[in-house]
């Protein structure tokens, strides 16, 4: 990781409302208009135009998240809809869904066309991701409970497996995590995030597309999961204009990896002012 | 609970598209072509609707988005769903001003002109919908969901405060 101890430093420092204009409801122009009127501080961010920082303490109470005109969402989260690029029509499963940031971005990316299913085994943790869904106005998403590690059929032409995580990279939302995080629970994590990146395969079209994400640094938990796929599937690089990514680590603990992990993403608070991500996408041979 | 009925609660039925759209017609004037691209499906007492797309065959918890509670008579739309579709209503619905606004998102009721007809109405405010109103006896009932409303939501805002003024 470049300097570290910038790395550290910004993990004390609190992390900027994001939220994403929900194109489903309103044009971009059309809200950023309200804001202005409404006196409500925003910057967009440099690599993604519906992305906006909001300059307010309590984004959730504004009257456009309520009307479901924008969606609170981490900057980085709205990464892996952009790099998965689902398009109108298509078939795309997500397999981690809730609370449906992601979902909610895939469905409008598609303009709410095509078929969404929005996989999340928890049943509490079924509600939000239906509200969020039924605030942003989605129309093609369709919810199952499946074990994702077990779900049933495909293809699909495109599968987003954010998977469950050590967290590591949400230090900046609710500090103590990295304290928290051990080797040994993500090497637990990672009997799950392999199983469900091989189901994600076996679900996807050939010649397919498969993103991979997680929000934590653990190799353990990201090019250790995606090399088990390497057999079935290769990597294509990932690279967005205004936003800094660290390639992908080819090696860990003095061990090679194969070289074409560094296709993956890792992206870095201190680098973009962020939490942190990992992101790969795959291609099914 | 008997099995029998778990079971009944557990499926989506297709419903026929015009059947659905013309009780939408009925209340509100909206047009069917508003709903063209979609398909109505019933669980129990909800009418939900989903993009035109082949479903694969999985056991689904939600599919797209309940419009519309059958619950009881009249039927209740549901708040998203006027959010989307109550736009093209041209009847039973009612445009309010900031201080009708504040009380309706607020969850309250509140006095409202005689001019609708009883029952559920589209509620707007400055050309958005904020969702459903049930209008009985000279008084609006804001069916707002708890979880969406707001605490007096424009006395806080600069552009609200400023139009006071003018």
């Amino acid at each position: 990781m470049p300097d570290f101890e910038a790395f550290q430093a910004v993990q004390c420092l609190p992390l900027c409302n994001s939220s994403r204009i929900n194109t489903l409801k309103i044009d971009r122009a059309g809200l950023l208009e309200r804001l202005e009127r409404a006196g409500i501080g925003y910057r967009v961010f440099e690599w993604y135009p519906l992305g906006l920082k909001l300059d307010v303490e309590s984004p959730g109470k504004l009257q456009e998240n309520l009307l479901g005109y924008i969606h609170i969402q981490e900057e980085l989260s709205m990464v892996p809809p952009l790099v998965l690029d689902p398009h109108p029509g298509e078939q795309i499963l997500d397999l981690c869904a809730s609370p449906g940031s992601k979902t909610t971005q895939i469905s409008q990316m598609m303009n709410n066309r095509g078929l969404v299913i929005a996989n999340e085994p928890s049943l509490g943790r079924v509600a939000p991701l239906r509200s969020n869904c039924e605030r942003l106005g989605v129309l093609n998403v369709a919810i199952t409970r499946y074990d994702g590690r077990n779900f049933p059929r495909g293809p699909f032409d495109r599968v987003l497996v954010d998977a469950p995580c050590s967290s590591e990279g949400r230090e900046r939302k609710g500090p103590g995590v990295l304290a928290r995080s051990s080797s040994k629970k993500s090497l637990d994590l990672q009997a799950l995030q392999i199983d469900l990146l091989k189901n994600a395969l076996r679900l996807v079209k050939s010649g397919g597309i498969v993103v991979y994400s997680t929000c934590t640094y653990a190799p353990e938990e990201n090019e250790l999961v995606v090399k088990t796929c390497l057999d079935v599937a290769r990597l294509e690089n990932i690279s967005i204009p205004g936003l800094k990514e660290c390639r992908g680590l080819t090696e860990w603990n003095g061990e090679p990896l194969d070289n074409d992990l560094m296709n993956c993403a890792r992206y870095y608070p201190h680098l973009n002012d962020t939490g942190g991500f990992f992101v790969a996408k795959i291609i099914k041979n | 609970m008997s099995p029998k009925s778990s079971r009944i609660r557990n499926v989506f039925e297709q419903l026929v598209f015009s059947e659905v759209a013309d009780l939408w017609h009925s209340r509100f004037g909206i047009e069917e072509q508003v709903f063209m691209g979609l398909q109505f499906f019933q669980k129990a007492q909800s009418i939900w609707a989903i993009s035109n797309v082949n479903l694969p065959r999985l056991s689904y918890e939600a599919l797209g988005m309940r419009i519309m509670n059958m619950k009881s008579t009249p039927w209740k739309p549901a708040t998203s769903a006027l959010q989307i579709f109550g736009g093209y209503a041209t009847k039973n619905l009612v445009h309010l001003n900031e201080e009708q606004a504040m009380v309706f998102l607020g969850g309250e009721s509140q006095l409202s002109p005689s001019y609708l007809e009883p029952g559920y109405v589209v509620v707007f405010y400055r050309g958005d919908v904020l969702g459903c109103g049930l209008y009985s006896h000279g008084k609006l009932v804001s069916q707002i969901p708890k979880e969406r409303r707001m605490e007096g939501f424009c006395g806080k805002r600069a552009g609200f405060v400023e139009s006071e003024v003018i």
